[in-house]
């Protein structure tokens, strides 16, 4: 009889586990399934091929036949090639020319916009408008806008009696105007990044110090700057793993030229694995791109991790 | 004085984003004689339609458009739906592999676009996908990390207490998913259709390298194939641009109040 009992009690006990342990299989099972879609397109589409392109650029391989095995050779031959050489020092250079112009400008209208103002809900509008662009049309316009002869910019120039270059045939100035669609692009769009990250700090802030006799460009650097840390770590991280991939505008203003001056690692790979079907040399290439940005990111997140942290949560 | 100054900051920086649209319309309706012979911000008079009429009639620009509405229009699609999904799976179930799967979807964020494509195109020549709708859409229609990182972040704002009424009512995981989240869900839902469909629009790399017949020609193709062909009649290939453009101006007004806070909140996580 007592026996008996506890034999039920302990059955009752085993198919309560069960039944928790059916729910839980249950909810896990729905999990997978919801993720089902996405997990097949990540895994096959980004996962796969990432992995695909590193053991692609051990091969030498036209598209046709079969891949020969050629061990490290596509890097040896890269790293002689002048031509990449002037590939890394194009992207970076533009680059250069890009982030700092546009998070310096995209700043100050921040800090012009973080106040009461009328029309500052129109402005924030009309400064993302450039953002949405199609860069193709934008490098017909920007083609249009540099023409030597037919350009605004020149006939701006004329009309104060300066003879303006020949921009976009002209190695000095190709990529610099290159550079200027991308900043017109991006400049609205940093801005209201910095904009949202300039209202969280906190107003007590600037009026104590404005209470200790502080100047405005006193505040700006020891109040703001420090606080806006975080976002501008965001923008420079995202807006430069972007600025490293730039191809849309050089494939229609300039083909990588004139001689090579804007022929950046984005559209060399682009020649290299389309239009000469060296898939395992472009490969490799792809993966030096891949090591370059990996390797600016790193040394963001050390440079900025080094600073102090302020939370107002 | 200094509020003088701001305001003319302001203005200068309002009129160069706008300048050159406006400028590029103004053309697309000047005489062909007159975009290269007047300046710029001179006004189109009289104004003509025939450079729109003729890269429209020449140029098979009717059917860019339609190949790019139905790319990013099934791209936009895919992307809201199973973005929503896995952000669920994400958000608000627990399951084993589920925070490493989720890093392992944020880093491959930072993986740049071509590293993917040598792979990307052999996989669709491999399933025979050249030059088809289903190769065009496939590697970004089951939605992106960015996607399901942003849908997620929006959903771990509304309240458990909500979901969990719902279950105790009878709800299964897909009815509290539709009847319960989406609905609250719909402005996030808004911004990331928007944002897919214009990031989808402006693609050219992908479909210059897995398209190469007139087909399915998107309209990125079409208009710098133009240009290529073109590059001094600038009557014609402007008008080309500002038919390109045209549609994003019109989604972008529509919804330019979820971009513009969807944009501040990027940077806030």
């Amino acid at each position: 009889m007592i026996d008996n009992i506890s034999y039920d009690r302990s059955l009752q006990g085993h198919r309560r586990v069960e039944h928790r342990l059916a729910a839980r299989v249950r909810v896990v099972a729905e999990a997978y399934a919801l993720l089902a879609p996405s997990l097949v397109g990540f895994l096959l589409f980004l996962v796969a091929p990432i992995f695909g392109v590193a053991a692609l650029s051990l091969f030498d391989w036209n598209l046709m036949g079969a891949p020969s095995f050629v061990g490290l050779d596509n890097y040896r031959e890269l790293a002689a090639d002048p031509e990449v050489w002037r590939a890394v020092l194009n992207t970076i250079y533009y680059v250069v020319l890009n982030i700092p112009a546009q998070t310096v400008l995209a700043l100050l209208l921040a800090v012009a916009l973080n106040r009461r103002m009328r029309g500052g809900k129109v402005l924030r509008v009309v400064f993302v408008l450039p953002w949405m662009a199609m860069p193709v049309a934008l490098g017909i316009i920007w083609s249009w806008v540099f023409d030597p002869r037919y350009g605004v910019v020149n006939q701006l120039l004329g009309t104060v009696g300066i003879d303006g270059p020949n921009w976009l045939t002209d190695p000095a100035w190709a990529m610099p105007v290159i550079a200027s669609v991308n900043v017109w692009q991006y400049t609205g769009y940093t801005m209201l990044i910095l904009l949202a990250g300039l209202q969280a700090i906190p107003h007590t802030l600037y009026e104590a110090a404005a209470i200790d006799g502080t100047t405005p460009v006193q505040r700006f650097f020891m109040i703001t700057l420090p606080l806006l840390r975080p976002s501008l770590f965001f923008v420079l991280v995202t807006n430069m793993i972007g600025s490293f991939q730039i191809f849309d505008t050089v494939f229609v203003m300039t083909q990588g030229g004139p001689g090579g001056a804007t022929d950046v690692l984005n559209f060399h790979i682009y020649q290299q694995g389309f239009q000469l079907f060296r898939s395992g040399y472009a490969s490799a290439l792809a993966m030096v791109l891949f090591a370059l940005i990996l390797l600016v990111t790193a040394v963001q997140f050390l440079y900025f991790r080094k600073r102090t942290v302020y939370d107002f949560s | 004085m200094k509020r003088i100054a701001l305001y003319l900051v302001l203005f200068a920086g309002a009129v160069v984003s706008v300048a050159p649209y406006l400028m590029t319309l103004n053309s697309a309706f000047k005489e062909p004689a007159q975009v290269l012979t007047t300046p710029a911000w001179e006004p189109a008079l009289p104004v003509t339609f025939d450079n729109l009429a003729q890269v429209w009639s020449d140029y098979d620009m009717a059917g860019f458009l339609m190949h790019s509405l139905v790319y990013a229009g099934a791209v936009t699609a895919g992307q809201v739906v199973f973005s929503t999904m896995a952000a669920y799976a994400f958000g608000r179930m627990s399951f084993p592999g589920r925070d490493a799967l989720f890093w392992g979807y944020l880093a491959t964020m930072m993986v740049p676009q071509i590293v993917t494509l040598v792979p990307l195109f052999l996989i669709m020549r491999e399933f025979g996908l050249i030059d088809t709708y289903l190769g065009l859409i496939l590697p970004t229609a089951f939605g992106t990390p960015y996607g399901i990182f942003l849908v997620r972040q929006y959903f771990r704002t509304i309240p458990v207490d909500l979901e969990s009424a719902a279950r105790i009512d009878g709800a299964g995981t897909l009815t509290v998913l539709v009847r319960v989240l989406l609905p609250l869900s719909r402005p996030i839902l808004a911004t990331l259709a928007t944002i897919t469909f214009i990031t989808t629009w402006n693609t050219l790399l992908w479909p210059l390298i897995v398209t190469n017949g007139d087909a399915i020609r998107v309209v990125t193709l079409g208009i710098s194939a133009l240009k290529g062909q073109h590059s001094s009649q600038y009557h014609l290939i402007l008008a080309a641009a500002a038919l390109a453009l045209l549609p994003l101006v019109v989604i972008f007004l529509l919804f330019q109040r979820h971009i513009v806070r969807s944009i501040a909140l990027t940077g806030l996580k």
